[in-house]
């Protein structure tokens, strides 16, 4: 029940929100590095549903848009595929943000 | 006349690998024990035969860290090999002082394997550079394409993507693995390997741009069903072995890796593939890739074995 409470929680908490989609590589270099300047609350939700491949210049933006954000804000990730949870494990881009299994409304989206 | 030699901790250690190496021609095994003094006295007369020394990963680096400099000076033309059993992995900064560029790791609770390990061996012994045909089953074909720019990438990776068709998490999981291991194969040889007279990079990474009159990009890969082999050769050949054993030990211990860390492609590649090969001919050529089994045994992520050869000193040995 605690639990069910705390996600009720963390669903209504404001949070800042943006889903990436396709391919994140060399390319998605304009979208990540505006990100963190759109940070305005104390949580943000990363969604990968939506995310295709990942490769090394992909990996290496993240780390760089999740160490501005990390210091202004908690950053959560969902919507990972096992290859994606694979991936950030190796890399070490969980000790930036965490994994979470629940979805939520957005409060700002970016595509 | 021997030309491969067995390094084991002690009797129990070569009792875990004598089955596998049963079939290794012209073998000998000794163990080290407590004072290598004796084995290397023995290595020093083998000297002008022996091709490769094979090394225990419970010898070393653990029990004997300083036993590689005293292998070279015992053996100089002999090619070093660590075999690891377990799944376990030594750690990789004392292999990248030493230059051990060769390592194969046995899954945990699996013994290790014969054909695999007979072939590293025979591939060292013969300084041959390693080939996806030998990985694959008889008959597999195996694809090869030259790529004319930038543009060709998605084509392929999407090619390679044709060739693991099937249902199932598990080949969706070994198809996404696929694409990853051919995008930075490809990224690698595309923005990585062209080099200006002074080393700097000819191009900016995700670029547009087509090959050089020159230059040449070939890659190529085969899946028999249970193994895919994939290689991307480049006509650079701008990496250095040092240089491959550098990226892999700085990415194992940055955590958070540097979003600006060197080589996170190659440790990306080595990290996917069950078992990574590079092969440099300085200023012609240079090969990465490797294999990967549908049903791999091996820790998902985890470290993984390689094989790090340079042209010249095969020559010269």
């Amino acid at each position: 029940m605690s639990d069910l409470l705390q996600d009720l929680r963390d669903n209504l908490a404001e949070h800042d929100y943006f889903a990436l989609e396709g391919t994140i590589d060399a390319h998605s270099e304009g979208f990540l590095m505006e990100i963190p300047g759109k940070v305005r609350t104390a949580r943000v939700r990363f969604d990968f549903s939506r995310a295709g491949r990942i490769n090394s210049m992909g990996i290496a933006l993240l780390l760089r848009c999740f160490k501005e954000i990390r210091g202004k804000a908690e950053i959560r990730l969902e919507g990972l595929s096992q290859m994606h949870s694979m991936l950030f494990k190796m890399t070490g881009v969980f000790l930036l943000a965490t994994p979470v299994e629940q979805r939520c409304d957005r409060r700002e989206g970016a595509a | 006349m021997q030309n491969v030699a067995v390094l084991y901790l002690d009797e129990d250690d070569r009792k875990v690998w004598e089955g596998a190496l049963a079939g290794v021609p012209d073998l000998v095994g000794m163990t080290a024990g407590d004072d290598p003094a004796t084995p290397l006295q023995r290595l020093r007369k083998m000297r002008s035969t022996l091709r490769v020394v094979a090394l225990s990963a419970r010898l070393f680096p653990g029990r004997h860290p300083e036993l590689v400099p005293m292998l070279r000076e015992a053996c100089p033309g002999a090619e070093l090999l660590l075999i690891s059993c377990d799944g376990s992995f030594p750690p990789l900064r004392p292999l990248f002082a030493d230059q051990i560029r060769h390592l194969t790791i046995t899954p945990a609770k699996e013994p290790p394997n014969r054909e695999e390990l007979s072939a590293v061996i025979s591939m060292l012994v013969e300084r041959r550079p390693w080939e996806i045909a030998p990985c694959l089953k008889v008959g597999t074909p195996v694809h090869s394409y030259r790529l004319n720019s930038s543009e060709d990438k998605e084509l392929l990776i999407a090619r390679l993507e044709g060739v693991l068709a099937g249902e199932g998490e598990e080949m969706e999981l070994f198809r996404q693995k696929g694409a990853l291991l051919a995008d930075e194969l490809l990224e690698n040889a595309m923005y990585n390997a062209p080099r200006g007279s002074h080393g700097a990079l000819l191009f900016i990474k995700g670029e547009r741009r087509a090959m050089l009159p020159h230059e040449q990009i070939v890659f190529s890969f085969g899946f028999d069903g249970k193994t895919l082999a994939l290689k991307l050769t480049d006509s650079w050949g701008s990496l250095e072995p040092d240089q491959v054993l550098g990226y892999l030990a700085r990415n194992e211990e940055q955590s958070p890796m540097s979003d600006d860390a060197g080589g996170r492609g190659l440790f990306i590649i080595w990290r996917f593939l069950d078992r990574f090969h590079v092969h440099v001919e300085p200023g012609q050529r240079t090969t990465v890739g490797g294999q990967l089994q549908l049903s791999s045994q091996l820790e998902p992520g985890s470290p993984r074995g390689f094989h790090i050869t340079k042209h010249r000193e095969e020559q010269a040995a």
